[in-house]
């Protein structure tokens, strides 16, 4: 018999379904949809997946959204962060409008950051500046009277750099040191000597370090008071003798690292630090323009909100994938398993 | 071209009912069900139970990835499936009382079918029967009959040829 007969005669062979079987399926009434009932909302019911992807849109849309916000909020150039060690932090832009003037540092023409520094506490303060000044000419004049600023407070000029390269603006690059209690003073003073294109001041408490140091010292000292007492004891042993030698050396060495960290703690809380740059460069960007440049501080800030949540979805995803590949490896295998499990279900006739 | 390409090959075909696919593929799922299961009784039952298995999931059936015959055969493969496993158990159980009173109920395949053939295909695997009944009487193409299966396409044109040629056998031998 050829495979065409063979065929033809399986054809012939194909049952009809009988007429009870065709009145059942005709019978047959659809089940109702799954719905969602939304709280609040008796009616209309909602699809299930219709609220599924709603829901999906709305978390979407909620993402963008604070990056937005946060791109708006973060644009306040007068906001103020407190710092883990309870300093403070602000970053203001050419004219502080809405920051109080002070006594000591006013100006008629601008008004300058508030005091921070903390009177009676020691206190680690640390500033930046930049200023644009109108040609070479004034960038020089600028140099020298910056110098000038910081001795007559008291202080001095760490390190200058001044740079003119042909054919492009100059610029100076100046660290100056200045008696904390008056930064803002300098920076006042500073602030006059050209246009200021942006300014940070960030102040540390460094009361409770030092207090901390000194308390160490006085702890170390007692000790090695102690050990020399002991020392002095004719009834020791050799052994024990040897042994309070050496603590009385660690300790008179701890005392010396104690000692010269208080210091340096002193001298970092004595003087400020000033990072001054002078620039002659015309187009040097103002914080306080408006426009495209608060647009583009605005959509700065959304794109990092976004990259941090991005980061925050990459690392979820990278802790959920071991799992994911687990339920993946269960899922083939349970295929597997039942691709089998037919294969020997209908090998019997 | 047959049933099974054709749907496929319209694109942008609006959905039909399913009422108007249920009445024009009944046939087919019933003679699917019966080559699978050799009654023809329970595949009467198994048919209804895949037309409300579809019924339920009308809304994901989309025409464009399959004929609505294929995806059927998909529904009804699966419902032959279970049925299979509940009549394996089910045997397991019952066995120690059929092997007591030696009754042995015989299924009745459908009617119109010669004896040697129906003794024929009895004694193939119910995989065999599955092959021939989707390329052969359902009239299946390759693929299609591939999807339904869960097979690739070569592995099931070797099946079908496999099962063409124990048939054949089959037959040759009821005919000795």
């Amino acid at each position: 018999m050829s495979t065409a007969e063979l065929q033809t005669m399986l054809k012939a062979a194909a049952p009809v379904a009988p007429d009870r079987l065709r009145e059942r399926v005709r019978s047959l009434q659809p089940a109702p949809r799954r719905t969602v009932a939304l709280p609040g909302f008796p009616s209309p019911r909602f699809p299930l997946r219709r609220v599924a992807v709603g829901a999906v849109a709305l978390g979407l849309s909620a993402f963008l959204a604070a990056a937005v916000v946060h791109g708006v909020a973060s644009d306040d150039r007068n906001n103020v962060a407190v710092g883990r060690s309870g300093g403070v932090v602000m970053k203001l832009g050419p004219v502080a409008e809405s920051v109080p003037a002070t006594k000591a540092a006013t100006d008629g023409r601008r008004t300058l950051a508030p005091d921070v520094t903390g009177q009676g506490r020691l206190t680690q303060a640390v500033a930046s500046l930049t200023l644009r000044v109108d040609g070479d000419d004034r960038l020089s004049r600028a140099t020298s009277s910056a110098t000038r600023v910081a001795r007559a407070l008291g202080g001095y000029a760490a390190s200058v750099e001044y740079v003119t390269p042909a054919g492009e603006p100059g610029r100076a690059f100046l660290e100056l040191r200045v008696p904390t209690a008056r930064v803002q003073e300098a920076l006042a003073r500073l602030g006059n000597l050209g246009t200021v294109v942006s300014q940070r001041l960030s102040t540390r408490d460094l009361e409770r370090q030092l207090e901390r140091q000194t308390a160490q010292i006085q702890q170390l000292r007692q000790t090695i008071d102690l050990l020399r007492v002991a020392l002095r004891d004719p009834g020791i042993t050799p052994a024990q003798r040897i042994e309070l030698q050496e603590r009385l050396a660690y300790a008179k060495r701890a005392l010396a690292q104690r000692t010269h960290g208080r210091k340096a703690t002193i001298a970092e809380g004595t003087l400020a630090r000033i990072a001054l740059v002078l620039t002659a460069d015309r187009d040097a960007a103002l914080g306080g323009s408006h426009g495209s440049g608060r647009l583009g501080r605005m959509l700065g800030s959304a794109g990092s909100f976004l990259a941090l949540e991005a980061t925050v979805l990459l690392f979820a995803a990278i802790v959920a994938s071991p799992l994911v590949l687990l339920a993946l490896a269960a899922w083939a295998g349970s295929r597997v398993r039942r691709r089998r499990e037919e294969q020997s279900l209908l090998a019997v006739p | 071209m047959n049933a099974t390409t054709l749907d496929a090959r319209l694109p942008y075909a609006a959905k039909p009912t399913f009422a108007e696919v249920a009445e024009g593929e009944l046939d087919a799922v019933y003679r699917y069900l019966v080559f699978l299961t050799r009654d023809a009784s329970v595949a009467e039952d198994l048919a209804a139970e895949t037309f409300e298995k579809a019924l339920r999931a009308w809304r994901r059936f989309d025409p464009s990835r399959a004929a609505a015959r294929t995806w059927l055969c998909g529904i009804a493969r699966n419902v032959a499936l279970d049925w299979i496993r509940a009549e394996k158990r089910r045997r397991q159980r019952e066995h120690h009382y059929a092997a007591q009173t030696g009754e042995t109920l015989e299924p009745v395949w459908a009617e119109g079918v010669s004896p040697e053939l129906e003794r024929a295909l009895r004694k193939l695997s119910a995989g065999d029967r599955e092959v021939l009944a989707l390329r052969v009487v359902l009239d299946l193409d390759g693929p299609a009959a591939a999807r339904v299966l869960g097979i690739s396409q070569s592995a099931c044109s070797t099946r079908f040829s496999r099962a063409l040629q124990r048939l054949e056998e089959l037959i040759a031998d009821e005919h000795r």
